[in-house]
């Protein structure tokens, strides 16, 4: 027969053992109460007390900042949709209103510019650290897959926002990214018009453009970080080769040793024994929470000062008629616009699509092309060698197009 | 029964997949057909004016911007967009482009410099003629469809429809 459940949760003493009571005094009675009801206690202590990797923990910040840059984007976007009207007629109108008449507004435009601007890099820098220390391997294949696919997701977020002002750099925006599916070919002129709503850039492509942008893009970031936070938690964080290194002449006993005594999430399911558990742990909360909250406090705070000296442009209002007007994309398309410039007539379609796939399949495929067990980046010639080759090339596109759009 | 041995389970796991399968193509058919409205939406053929006066005093050999608010003729109303329209005379023939480029359409303008049209984008070049004879560009410059009618000041005035002749 079942025990009877204990009635009055205080009887348990300090909540099951996980944690000492987070609130003392008068409170206790309620948390206990709710925690009877949620399991919130138990949450928190999964959340907060899983063992990270000690060494190395400035370097590990960099995912949890980019999470707090994406929350910035969301709270800020939230804010622009106050005042802003998904209208070719409108739009402009409604930025210019909050610029002038609004308490801070064009500030937060300029948080949620620069906000992308830093998401941007940050994503480049965690996704490079992660490779570098070849983070990626088994059992984390799809960690690094649904990264790469945040980070596709966050591009279209950036191209997609741009396009929304509707000043003349949003317009001219819209006209040629919209044309770009264009070149794929037997749908590309369905998928023209469809984005377009027709064969001109027009108010339907604002519409939809903003329907992906509010709707549809942010709801599939949203998953796909839950996904990537819940791949994190189950395999525990990896850190890098410098968290599994032996010091003793019998590694094989130390190794052991290492999994007979590893805290949650580790030993690592499915992974050789070497790279189960890191030789030395701390919690999350608070070694860790700490670094990630000091790098994080930084970011925001270069966010908000770059967005109160630099602010969000906003040029003339959308006007097809110019004559004079030079489309420039934003930094992070530079080399996707060079190689538009590299290919010519008959290959646009093949340099638009089938280059930029093979780099994305690459991307994704990092995981089953690398099948060299070792971590440490010395001993992996044969992947750094080629990406290090493939970030030269596309930061060299970069120069190239600042160099022909600005004449340096 | 005669339907066969299809146990209690199986029913159940086999109702829910149909059912579920239904639910989704209820909301499928509306979704999508909304979705794929434009490819099969027809734009109305508006004519508009090209504005700036009769284009008698346009001189041979030299493309003229002028401009016409040209309506959309899809989607939700909105007012007509100003375009560019490149009236140009040379060698006995009148064209009328549209200053879109045809590679990623950004704005073409004339470059007395080259005597070229120049994509300020990736440096598409177009001959006076429309021609694409540099750069990135797949086809010639497209031109408006359009019509010539004399006023009653006797000048010729050009009219042109919110479409291109040929689809870039």
């Amino acid at each position: 027969m079942a025990a009877e459940v204990p009635a009055e949760p205080e009887e348990r003493g300090d909540f099951n053992g996980l944690v000492p009571a987070p609130i003392a005094g008068p409170f206790r009675r309620s948390w206990a109460w709710f925690d009877d009801r949620t399991g919130i206690t138990g949450l928190l202590h999964k959340g907060l007390y899983e063992a990270v990797p000690k060494r190395g923990g400035w370097a590990y910040t960099l995912g949890s900042a980019t999470l707090v840059v994406i929350i910035v984007q969301f709270f800020t976007g939230i804010f622009l949709l106050l005042d802003y009207v998904p209208s070719v007629t409108q739009a402009y109108g409604s930025l210019l209103y909050l610029r002038t008449n609004d308490l801070f507004g064009d500030w937060i435009r300029g948080i949620h510019l620069w906000g992308a601007y830093t998401l941007m890099l940050l994503i480049g820098v965690h996704a490079l650290r992660t490779f570098i220390s070849a983070s990626y391997k088994k059992p984390r294949e799809l960690n690094w897959i649904s990264g790469v696919m945040l980070f596709f997701l966050v591009l279209a977020m950036a191209i997609t926002g741009a396009m929304l002002p509707w000043d003349q750099a949003s317009y001219w925006t819209a006209v040629v990214v919209t044309n770009i599916p264009h070149y794929l070919p037997v749908i590309g002129n369905g998928v023209r018009t469809l984005w377009r709503g027709g064969n001109f850039v027009g108010p339907i492509t604002l519409t939809r453009t903003f329907a992906l942008h509010i709707w549809v893009l942010p709801a599939l970031l949203l998953g796909l970080i839950g996904g990537h936070l819940y791949l994190l938690r189950r395999h525990g964080e990896f850190g890098s080769w410098v968290n599994y290194r032996t010091t003793t002449d019998d590694p094989a006993k130390e190794i052991a040793e290492r999994i007979r005594r590893a805290e949650p999430p580790y030993p690592t399911r499915g992974s050789e024994p070497l790279y189960a558990v890191p030789s030395e742990t701390v919690d999350f909360f608070p070694d860790q929470l700490f670094k990630d909250t000091v790098v994080s406090l930084v970011l925001v705070v270069f966010i908000f000062v770059m967005a109160l000296i630099s602010g969000a442009p906003l040029d003339g209002p959308a006007n097809p008629a110019t004559l004079t007007y030079v489309p420039t994309p934003e930094w992070f398309y530079l080399p996707l616009d060079q190689l538009l410039v590299f290919f010519p007539t008959e290959l646009i379609g093949f340099g638009v699509f089938v280059v930029v796939g093979i780099g994305a399949t690459l991307m994704l495929a990092l995981p089953f092309i690398d099948r060299n067990p070792d971590r440490h980046p010395i001993r992996r010639p044969d992947v750094l060698v080629p990406a290090f080759f493939f970030i030269g090339t596309v930061i060299y596109l970069a120069m190239l197009g600042v160099n022909r759009l600005y004449n340096l | 029964m005669s339907m066969g041995r299809v146990s209690r389970r199986q029913f159940l796991v086999r109702g829910t997949g149909a059912m579920a399968g239904l639910i989704t193509a209820m909301l499928s058919v509306p979704a999508v057909g909304l979705l794929l409205s434009p490819l099969w939406a027809s734009t109305k053929e508006i004519w508009v004016t090209v504005q700036g006066g009769p284009i008698d005093d346009i001189p041979e050999g030299l493309p003229t911007a002028r401009i016409a608010a040209v309506p959309l003729g899809f989607g939700p109303p909105t007012p007509a967009v100003n375009r560019i329209v490149y009236v140009t005379k040379y060698q006995g023939r009148l064209y009328a482009f549209c200053n879109i480029c045809s590679h990623m359409q950004c704005d073409v303008h004339w470059e007395p410099s080259l005597s070229l049209f120049e994509c300020p984008c990736h440096g598409g070049l177009y001959a006076i003629t429309g021609r694409n004879v540099g750069g990135p560009p797949p086809q010639p410059l497209s031109q408006w469809v359009h019509r010539v009618y004399v006023g009653a000041d006797g000048k010729h005035y050009l009219q042109i429809a919110n479409r291109l002749q040929e689809q870039i």
